[in-house]
């Protein structure tokens, strides 16, 4: 592959009426490119573009975006990978700040709804709260997430009650410190919880296990929860 | 804030009426297919022995509640004006009561001849 067209969703509140397409065509692809090194070369021609990035490596989570209809990471994304004209669009069902760049204070709301970090009664013991390397493994596939957004914005129950349904990531994220033996804030965090909206809005629809860009499983985490929960009150 | 209720209560009922009603269907069906009813006579007599009647009662309160729980999961999600929202739950409730009372007053006329 040489050259290689895009069409790229373009919006700026405070010049255009709407949202439109623009097109873009790059020479010169090397193998191997991915999306973002590409938004970088289109920014060299169109200084306007805005667009989210950092790490460049998948370990971030800045650039999330809509790639051909499906969320993933644009640092990740081969461009060999994708069908041409290659269709760049700001992640889907949250307010769009600027052409692909949007706004996720209700993501991060959401996550930290759930209390993301340890919470022990216990005093604080001499060394450190230690846990057995089974115990650990439980954490695996769970404490990798990056918060990228691309589960929760690909997720119709998100898109249907963004206020009400806390989203895959912020679940998963709850789950991981349900599943934490240290933690001793289990019954707290499940009637957090509790009620139609915040964790029983998920239908298992899956598109948050189809996109992560890790590899994570929100959907088994959210089914882990409800578990508990029903354990919780037999 | 919206009032926390019916989460898990809600799920269950829905998980618990689907095996019942999963059940129900095989179990129907492979009698239907290894033992049919000749005539209505037959039929008849089948449905009205006790645990037969009380099997087919028990799917129906299981398919209204199925049903409750689904419709309101489709109204939660899709219908956003709280007031069409209300009055659509309402409406439901009332036709599936309805239907209810229907099943039953049908169900008490089948006893064994």
């Amino acid at each position: 592959m040489s050259s290689a067209r895009f069409s790229i969703y373009r919006y700026n509140p405070e010049i255009d009426g709407g949202s439109y397409m623009q097109e873009y065509r790059l020479d010169d692809i090397q193998p191997g490119m991915m999306l973002r090194d590409a938004l970088l070369r289109i920014r060299e021609i169109d200084e306007t573009l805005v667009f989210r990035h950092s790490c460049g490596e998948g370990v971030c989570g800045s650039d999330a975006l809509n790639i051909n209809g499906r969320n993933g990471l644009g640092c990740i994304t081969p461009l060999t990978d994708l069908k041409q004209p290659i269709e760049v669009r700001p992640l889907p069902g949250m307010p769009v700040i600027r052409d692909l760049v949007v706004d996720m204070d209700r993501f991060f709301e959401h996550y930290r709804s759930i209390k993301p970090y340890l919470v022990a009664h216990d005093p604080e013991p001499e060394v450190e709260r230690l846990q057995s390397p089974d115990e650990r493994d439980r954490l695996d596939g769970l404490y990798e997430c990056i918060l990228c957004g691309c589960c929760t914005t690909s997720c119709p129950s998100f898109w249907w009650n963004p206020d009400g349904f806390r989203g895959p990531a912020a679940l998963l994220q709850s789950w991981r410190f349900l599943a934490d033996s240290r933690d001793q804030a289990t019954a707290e965090r499940l009637s957090e919880l509790e009620g139609p909206y915040r964790l029983f809005r998920c239908r298992s629809i899956m598109n948050c296990v189809e996109v992560c860009p890790k590899g994570l499983n929100p959907t088994k985490a959210i089914g882990r929860i409800k578990q508990t929960m029903l354990k919780h009150i037999l | 804030m919206r009032v926390p209720s019916g989460g898990l209560r809600t799920w269950e009922l829905q998980r618990v009426s689907a095996g019942y009603l999963a059940l129900f269907t095989i179990w129907f069906a492979a009698h239907l297919i290894l033992d049919p009813p000749a005539d209505y006579q037959q039929w008849y007599a089948w449905v009205a022995q006790p645990w037969v009647k009380t099997a087919f009662i028990l799917f129906f309160v299981a398919l209204l509640a199925h049903v409750w729980v689904g419709m309101r999961d489709v109204f939660m999600d899709y219908v956003k004006p709280v007031w069409l929202r209300f009055v659509l739950r309402l409406s439901m409730m009332v036709l599936l009561l309805a239907m209810a009372a229907w099943i039953l007053q049908i169900m008490q006329r089948v006893v064994p001849a």
